[in-house]
C-alpha cells in the first residue's frame, strides 16, 4: 500500500488544509504542507530503500477493481523507470513548498501544491491506461490556477495558453488510448506491452504518432514547445522549479512507457525520424536560448533543447540511450529545478530578469556572490561538465544513441556546445562585470547593492548543488535503480533494422539475447544466447 | 504575488551631461549633491581616514628616515617601537594595513608627473644622493658590491625612498586637514558639502607652498635627498601627482574585470589610464593585498558613531561596512578632486567677465571629460 500512500498523503494533506475549520495562518499552513510532505518524502525513501534492483518489472504492485464497465482499475506499479521521477517528485514538491512564502491565499496556494504532488505520483505509478490519463488531466487544473492566480503580469495570458495546449495534449492522449483499446479489443485499459501486437504496423503507427504529439506537447517538443517560455515566465518560482523539474517529465515519462513500451514496432520504423525531430528540437532550444534576453526564458528554451535528447535516446532505443533517457529526466529535473530556483532568487533581489540591465552580480558583499557561484555550477551541470550529473546524462545518451543514430547524434551533441554559449552569456553578463545596473539602455547607470541571500533561499539550491555532484561523482548510486529494468525494456534497433520480424534485447552480461518473434504475438517465446561483437 | 521584491526594483538611472556639471560647478553646486546623508558620510569616512593617513604617514617617514638602504627592512612597520607584543600582534594581522601606504607610493612613483617626478631624474638628484650612498656603502660590503656591479641599483632605491618621504609628507598635511574638518563638524561648523570642499581647498591653498625636503642622517651626519634648493613644494610636486595617478590614473589590478592587455584593453599611455580612486568599483575584493581592501580594513576601525547608525540602517546593514566604506570613501574623494579642481580654476567662479567665463568653462570641460567615465554618475 506504500503507493496509494504516496499518492493519498499529499491529497489528504490538500483536503485537510482547505477545509481546516479555524482560520490559521499564512506559515503555519506552509508548515502543515511540508510536514506532509516530509512525510512523503520518508515514504518515498522507504519505498527506495525496499526496491528490489535486480527485478525488471513492476514492483509493490496494487490493483483494485473500479469501473470494470469501462476498463479502468486503481492499479499501481513502479519500476526502475518510474522510482527516479517518484523521488523527484517528491523532493521537488518539497523544495517548491520549502522556498514558497508569503503567499496570497495560502490555504488554496498549499492545496493545489500537494493536489499536484499528488497527480504526479499517480501518473508515473498507474498501471492503467485510463488512470494515467486521470491522473494527467488531474495535474492541469492546479497548475493553471497557480499561474493565473500567483502568476506575473501576463498570467491570464500564459495559463490560458498552457490550459489549451495541455488539455489538446490530453485529449490526444485520451484518444490513442481509446483508440488502442478499441482495436486491439481486449476492453481493459490495463498497461501491458503486448496490447498493440495485434494491430497492424498501420494502426500502430497511427495510434502511436497521435500520442507522442499529446505527450510531444507536454515535454515540450519543437514546434509544440511555445507554451513553456510563457508559462515559465509567469509561473512564480516555486512553480517554474515544478515545472521544470517535474511536470514536464510527465511527457517524457508517457513517451518511454507509452509510445515505446506499447509501440515498438512502430518506434522502431519511425525511429530515424524521431530522431531527427530531437536534433531539430535540440538546436531550436537551444538556438531560441541564445537569443533570449530574459534569464527565465533562456533556462525555459533550455529546457526545450535537453527534452529533445531524451527524444533522441528514446528514438535510439538501445538498452544504453534508454538507461539515458531516464536519466536525463532525473539530470534536466535536478539542474532546471536548480536554475529556475536561482533566476527566481536575482529576480527578488534584483526585481529583473533582463540580461541588458543585470550585471556584476558576483560582486562580493554588494551583490549575490553565492548565488552566482551555484549559477556558474549549474550551468556546467546543465552543459554537461564532468563531476556533475549533466555530464554523466548526456554522455549515456549520446554514447548510447550513437549505436543507432550516428548522424542524429553528432547534430544533438552541437547542443551541448550551445548550451554553454547561452549560459555563458548569461552568466558574463549578468554575473561578471561591475555591479551598475544601467536600467534604461541608455548608457545612464546606478550604483546598486543587493539584500543578502537568506538562508531559506540558499539550503534548497545548495541541496540540489550536493546532489547534482553526488550523482555525477558516483553515477552507480542513481544507475543501479534503473538498469535492470532499462536493459529489457526495449527491443535493440539494429538488430530488428537487420532482421525484420525479430525484436532483439541485450541482458546486462555482454551477451545478446534473441528471440525469433512474428510481429504479432507477446514477448514469451525461448530465447537464444548469442556472443557478443 | 509571490514575486515580492526584497529590494525595490532597479530604476532608470537619470542622465548626465558634463554640460550640466559644469553648470553646477559654474553655479556655486558641487558634484556630490548636498543631502544630509551625504555629508554625514563624507565627514564620517574622512575622520575615519585622517586617522588612518596619520598613521601612514608616520610610517612613510619612520621608513624613509630610518630605513634608508636597509636591505632587509622588517621592522619596518613598527616605526621604531619593537616589542613582542607589537611582533604577535603584526603576524596575528591585527593592525593598520601599512601595504597600502607603500602601494600607493609605488603608483605615484610609477606614474610619475611633477616637480618630483622631474628632480628625480636630474643630475642634481645624483648629486645629493651619491655621497648618502657612499656613506652607507662605506659600513655595508653587501651595498658596495652592489652599488659597484648595478650602479643605477642603488640610486633607484633611493628615488623610491624619495617618494616615501614626499608622499608621508603631502599625507602629513591631508590628514590634518581631514582630523580639522571632523572637529570642524563636531564643533557644528560644517552644514554642507560645498563647506567640506572649502574647507579642504583653504587647507590645500594654505599648505600649497610648503617645501617637501628630505634629509637622511648616516654615522651622524646628514644628507640632503630633496633640498631646499630643488624648490619642491606641497601642491604641485606632491598634491597635483597624486591626485593624478591615485585618484585618476591607478593600476589595473585584479578586480572585478579582468584585462585583456593584448586586445588592448589596457592603454599603452599610461595617461590614459583610468584604474584610479574615482573609477574603482568600491568592492573588497578581498585578494591577498588588493588595496583597497587594505584601506577599508584600516578605515572599519575608525568609523564614527554617526556614520555607523547610517551604515546599520541600509539594504545589508553592516555586513557590508567595507563596501560601504568604499563608498562613502569615493564620494569624499570626489569632494578632494573638487577642492583640487576648484583652487586650480583660473578665474573666480562667479566672475562677470565673459572671456573669463570662457576661461573656466575651457578648463573644467577638461576636467569633467575625464571625470565623466568615472563613478561620478553613480554618486548623484
Amino acid at each position: 500500500m506504500i503507493l496509494s500512500a504516496l499518492i493519498l498523503t499529499p491529497l489528504v494533506g490538500a483536503l485537510l488544509i482547505s477545509v481546516w475549520p479555524q482560520k490559521i495562518e499564512s506559515d503555519q499552513i506552509r508548515k502543515g504542507a511540508l510536514i506532509t510532505l516530509g512525510v512523503n518524502l520518508v515514504m518515498t525513501t522507504a519505498l527506495v530503500a525496499q526496491f528490489d534492483i535486480t527485478d525488471s518489472g513492476f514492483q509493490f504492485l496494487e490493483k483494485i477493481a473500479w469501473i470494470e464497465p469501462l476498463g479502468l482499475t486503481y492499479s499501481l506499479g513502479v519500476d526502475g523507470i518510474a522510482l527516479p521521477l517518484i523521488v523527484i517528485n517528491s523532493l521537488l514538491c518539497f523544495v517548491s513548498v520549502y522556498i514558497s512564502h508569503g503567499v496570497r491565499r495560502p490555504r488554496l496556494y498549499y492545496s493545489l501544491l500537494l493536489l499536484i504532488t499528488s497527480a504526479v505520483a499517480g501518473a508515473f505509478l498507474a498501471q492503467n491506461l485510463l488512470l494515467f490519463f486521470l491522473f494527467y488531466e488531474l495535474e492541469l487544473i492546479p497548475l493553471y490556477l497557480l499561474i493565473a492566480i500567483w502568476g506575473g503580469e501576463r498570467r491570464g495570458y500564459a495559463a490560458t495558453k498552457f490550459l489549451i495546449y495541455t488539455a489538446f495534449s490530453g485529449i490526444l492522449i485520451l484518444g490513442a488510448f481509446l483508440g488502442l483499446v478499441l482495436l486491439s479489443g481486449t476492453g481493459s485499459f490495463d498497461y501491458d506491452p503486448s496490447l498493440a501486437q495485434t494491430l497492424s504496423v498501420v494502426q500502430q503507427t497511427v495510434l502511436m504518432g497521435v500520442l507522442l504529439i499529446g505527450f510531444g506537447i507536454k515535454i515540450p517538443l519543437f514546434p509544440f514547445h511555445t507554451w513553456l517560455p510563457d508559462a515559465h515566465v509567469e509561473a512564480s518560482t516555486p512553480l517554474s522549479v515544478l515545472l521544470a523539474g517535474v511536470l514536464l517529465k510527465l511527457g517524457t515519462y508517457g513517451m518511454l512507457r507509452f509510445c515505446v513500451g506499447l509501440f515498438p514496432q512502430a518506434w522502431m520504423e519511425l525511429s530515424p525520424l524521431l530522431a531527427w525531430w530531437a536534433v531539430v528540437s535540440v538546436l531550436y532550444g537551444s538556438l531560441a536560448a541564445i537569443a533570449q534576453t530574459d534569464m527565465k526564458k533562456m533556462v525555459a528554451y533550455s529546457s526545450v533543447g535537453h527534452m529533445g535528447y531524451i527524444l533522441l535516446a528514446a528514438a535510439a532505443i538501445t538498452p544504453l540511450s534508454i538507461l539515458g533517457t531516464v536519466l536525463q529526466m532525473v539530470s534536466h529535473g535536478l539542474i532546471s529545478a536548480l536554475m529556475f530556483l536561482l533566476v527566481g532568487v536575482v529576480y527578488k533581489k534584483t526585481g529583473t530578469r533582463d540580461l541588458t540591465i543585470l550585471r556584476g552580480l558576483m560582486a562580493p558583499e554588494r551583490g549575490l556572490p553565492f548565488i552566482g557561484s551555484l549559477m556558474v555550477l549549474g550551468a556546467m551541470a546543465s552543459a554537461g561538465i564532468p563531476g556533475m550529473i549533466g555530464f554523466i546524462s548526456e554522455f549515456i545518451v549520446f554514447r548510447g544513441s550513437f549505436e543507432s543514430q550516428a548522424p542524429q547524434t553528432l547534430f544533438c551533441m552541437l547542443g551541448s556546445g550551445l548550451t554553454s554559449v547561452y549560459f555563458l552569456l548569461m552568466i558574463n553578463r549578468v554575473f561578471f562585470g561591475r555591479l551598475d545596473a544601467a536600467p534604461d539602455g541608455t548608457g545612464g547607470t546606478i550604483e546598486v547593492t543587493l539584500p543578502k541571500v537568506s538562508w531559506r533561499d540558499r539550503v534548497p539550491a545548495m541541496t540540489l548543488v550536493l546532489i547534482i555532484f553526488a550523482f555525477g561523482l558516483q553515477p552507480a548510486w542513481l544507475t543501479r535503480w534503473m538498469e535492470s529494468t532499462t536493459n529489457s525494456f526495449v527491443p535493440n534497433y539494429t538488430n530488428y533494422a537487420n532482421n525484420p520480424g525479430r525484436l532483439v534485447g541485450r541482458g546486462s552480461n555482454d551477451a545478446v539475447i534473441a528471440e525469433l518473434l512474428p510481429l504479432n504475438q507477446p514477448l514469451d517465446m525461448p530465447i537464444t544466447v548469442l556472443p557478443t561483437h | 504575488m509571490i514575486a515580492t521584491f526584497s529590494a525595490p526594483p532597479l530604476q532608470p538611472a537619470p542622465q548626465y551631461s558634463i554640460g550640466d556639471y559644469i553648470d553646477r560647478l559654474l553655479s556655486g553646486g558641487t558634484l556630490l549633491p548636498n543631502t544630509p546623508e551625504n555629508l554625514l558620510e563624507v565627514v564620517g569616512v574622512l575622520h575615519a581616514y585622517g586617522i588612518v593617513l596619520d598613521a601612514y604617514a608616520i610610517n612613510l617617514q619612520h621608513i624613509a628616515n630610518t630605513q634608508f638602504l636597509n636591505l632587509f627592512p622588517i621592522f619596518k612597520y613598527f616605526d621604531g617601537k619593537i616589542s613582542l607584543k607589537k611582533i604577535v600582534k603584526h603576524l596575528w594581522h591585527d593592525r593598520i594595513n601599512y601595504e597600502y601606504a607603500e602601494y600607493v607610493m609605488r603608483t605615484m612613483m610609477w606614474h610619475g608627473g611633477g616637480g618630483l617626478d622631474a628632480y628625480l631624474d636630474s643630475e642634481a638628484f645624483l648629486a645629493y644622493c651619491s655621497p648618502a650612498i657612499q656613506a652607507k656603502a662605506k659600513t655595508n660590503p653587501i651595498l658596495l658590491v652592489f652599488n659597484k656591479l648595478f650602479p643605477d641599483y642603488l640610486p633607484e632605491q633611493v628615488r623610491q625612498l624619495a617618494y616615501y618621504s614626499g608622499l608621508g609628507q603631502f599625507w602629513r598635511v591631508m590628514s590634518d586637514i581631514f582630523m580639522d574638518l571632523s572637529a570642524t563638524y563636531d564643533q557644528g561648523k560644517i552644514k554642507t558639502i560645498d563647506q567640506v570642499i572649502e574647507l579642504i581647498k583653504a587647507g590645500l591653498v594654505a599648505n600649497a607652498s610648503k617645501p617637501i625636503v628630505y634629509k637622511v642622517t648616516i654615522s651622524g651626519t646628514e644628507y640632503d635627498i630633496l633640498p631646499q634648493e630643488a624648490e619642491l613644494s606641497f601642491l604641485f610636486d606632491t598634491a597635483v601627482p597624486y591626485v593624478e595617478s591615485i585618484f585618476f590614473r591607478g593600476t589595473p589590478f585584479f578586480g572585478t574585470i579582468s584585462y585583456n592587455a593584448q586586445a588592448h584593453q589596457i592603454p599603452i599611455d599610461q595617461g590614459h589610464f583610468d584604474y584610479g580612486a574615482l573609477y574603482a568599483d568600491p568592492l573588497p575584493i578581498g585578494g591577498a593585498g588588493i588595496p583597497p581592501t587594505l584601506l577599508m580594513q584600516d578605515m572599519r576601525h575608525y568609523v564614527p558613531d554617526y556614520l555607523q547608525t547610517i551604515y546599520a540602517k541600509s539594504v545589508r546593514g553592516k555586513d557590508d561596512v567595507r563596501v560601504q566604506l568604499g563608498q562613502s570613501f569615493q564620494k569624499s574623494m570626489f569632494c578632494v578632486t573638487e577642492a583640487a579642481v576648484r583652487g586650480l580654476m583660473p578665474f573666480p567662479a562667479d566672475t562677470n567677465n565673459p572671456k573669463e567665463q570662457t576661461a573656466n568653462r575651457d578648463y573644467l570641460n577638461g576636467w569633467m571629460k575625464r571625470l565623466f567615465q568615472s563613478r561620478m554618475n553613480l554618486i548623484q
